[in-house]
């Protein structure tokens, strides 16, 4: 049994590809299955902050990628869940510390721990962190919010995606592609200041699987380290359950794509 | 741990966008190229001395012999510039540069081959024209060598950053080609989809090609060299099914 290797780009930085790796992660680990998220970003780690293990760090990525410590030193078992381990980035190294012989070695060896999914925190840009972050994938979720700039990195990471990977060398078909629209607010949509999904949709040329709303949680989650899915209030938590069952292939319908309409009470009081 | 070789590759091949300037040489007469020249280097030598330049024959009516480009390249050196290469022209440029030992640098928006030994292109107005460009990022599906030369087909999108090319034949897209992405063919193109990017017809001179695009909302359009770019699309093509031909030097676009 291998792992199924979901990796989380974007092209564009600041878009939520790590806080979407963090909930992903989460989320797979509370549908049962036993998942190991990496943080790909080494010298700018974030990933055990906003999974909340930051103080737990021992050995880390690089350290398992160059043999000096194993794998089962360096997985920090998350607190809340069972079967969701972090392995995090080293934050005094730099990308070269990763070589592809290293990444493959670590994957190989989450497969034989009997790991279902492995996700992949990729770091910004198109770079040496990057192409390592998706080459072994065979899931990919593309992180987009809805403005120009982030829409055209997104296109430029999907042509990479068929060309620059393990998949697409071999012949093995294409990387399974999910499109993630984050930071979405129905409201400046609807006033035409932002990209709507179906903008998206259409000048990306594939679905979203899924979209999840502007919301103040998503800050407060990862400023507590808690991953934002597990907040089961909030619509961003929601929308990113709703996410982890897509790509886990069950069908549900896209929720808080619209404005919310004010009940009674409100329109009366305001609010 | 054991001892692994290090399977990072020793250098990048890649081919990148330099700048190189364009010496496109409109008469055979090394003096008054050199004058010229000179005259160029002293007004901005930050820029222009010890520039590397390549030489353009495409704009004689015949190519020069040897001994006269001999002198057109000592003309250039004695300026202060340095010639690097030769534009492509035709096999006979090719040939040239081969016995000059100089490398030939195609680029893709200079007029090429004159149609069927037809009169040799004549000089055009001068207009701005980037400096040669030279092949970049990687092309995308080269034809197969010995198949029947029809349409280059492309099936699904061409995203940014990538450039398909059909060499001497046109070419079908079948999807969107994306902002930043870029789509040439010697022939005509047809783009069934959007085409946020740039596309350019006729890349080696045919003025006749044409353009065909189902949803237009282009960045650039060119047939033969002459181009268009779009800072902003006129609201009567946006998103319409459009052609664009050449009549004469002018870039027609109208709604099909």
């Amino acid at each position: 049994m291998t792992a199924e290797i979901i990796v989380v780009t974007s092209g564009k930085g600041g878009v939520g590809k790590t806080t979407t790796s963090a909930s992903l992660a989460t989320g797979l680990a509370m549908a049962g299955k036993k998942t190991a998220v990496i943080d790909f970003d080494v010298g700018l780690r974030n990933l055990d902050l906003i999974m909340g293990c930051e103080r737990r760090v021992v050995y880390d990525f690089v350290n398992v990628v160059h043999g000096e410590a194993t794998l089962k030193q360096s997985l920090i078992k998350d607190k809340r869940h069972d079967n969701l381990y972090v392995l995090a980035a080293s934050q005094t190294r730099d990308k070269d510390a990763l070589t592809q012989e290293g990444v493959e070695k670590v994957l190989d060896g989450l497969s034989e721990d009997g790991f279902d999914y492995v996700v992949c925190d990729s770091p910004a840009g198109i770079e040496k962190g990057a192409h390592l972050a998706m080459y072994f994938a065979d899931h990919a979720v593309v992180v987009v919010n809805p403005e120009v700039s982030s829409v055209r990195d997104s296109d430029r990471i999907l042509g990479l995606l068929a060309s620059k990977t393990r998949r697409a060398e071999r012949g093995e078909g294409p990387v399974t592609q999910h499109l993630l629209l984050t930071r979405y607010n129905p409201a400046r949509v609807a006033i035409g200041e932002m990209l709507s999904v179906k903008d998206v949709e259409e000048i990306l040329g594939i679905e979203v699987v899924g979209v999840i709303p502007e919301s103040e949680n998503v800050l407060t989650a990862s400023n507590n380290g808690i991953p934002v899915i597990v907040d089961v209030n909030s619509h961003a938590g929601q929308a990113y359950s709703d996410t982890v069952a897509r790509i886990l292939g069950e069908e549900r319908p896209l929720r808080f794509i619209d404005v919310p309409r004010k009940g009674f009470l409100q329109r009366v009081f305001g609010g | 741990m054991n001892a692994r070789m290090d399977t990072t590759d020793a250098c990048d091949l890649r081919f990148g966008q330099v700048g190189i300037a364009c010496v496109r040489v409109r008469r055979v007469d090394a003096a008054a190229l050199c004058d010229e020249l000179e005259r160029r280097v002293r007004a901005a030598p930050q820029m222009f001395a010890r520039a590397a330049v390549v030489l353009d024959l495409s704009h004689l009516l015949a190519l020069p012999d040897d001994g006269a480009v001999d002198a057109l390249l000592e003309a250039v050196r004695s300026a202060g510039m340095l010639p690097v290469g030769i534009a492509y022209g035709t096999s006979e440029t090719e040939a040239l540069a081969k016995r000059m030992g100089l490398p030939l640098i195609a680029k893709f928006r200079a007029a090429y081959e004159p149609a069927n030994g037809g009169p040799a292109p004549v000089e055009t107005p001068a207009r701005a024209e980037p400096v040669a460009q030279v092949q970049r990022e990687p092309i995308l599906s080269a034809p197969a060598p010995g198949s029947m030369q029809g349409a280059q087909q492309h099936a699904g999108s061409v995203r940014s950053g990538q450039q398909v090319y059909a060499r001497d034949r046109d070419l079908i897209v079948i999807g969107a080609v994306a902002n930043g992405a870029e789509v040439i063919a010697d022939g005509n193109i047809h783009i069934y989809g959007g085409l946020r990017g740039r596309a350019m017809a006729g890349a080696q001179g045919d003025a006749k090609a044409r353009i065909f695009v189902s949803d237009f909302r282009a960045e650039l359009v060119a047939i033969a060299g002459q181009y268009r770019v779009f800072e902003q699309i006129p609201d009567d093509l946006e998103g319409q099914s459009v052609q664009c031909w050449l009549d004469g030097e002018k870039l027609m676009i109208a709604k099909l």
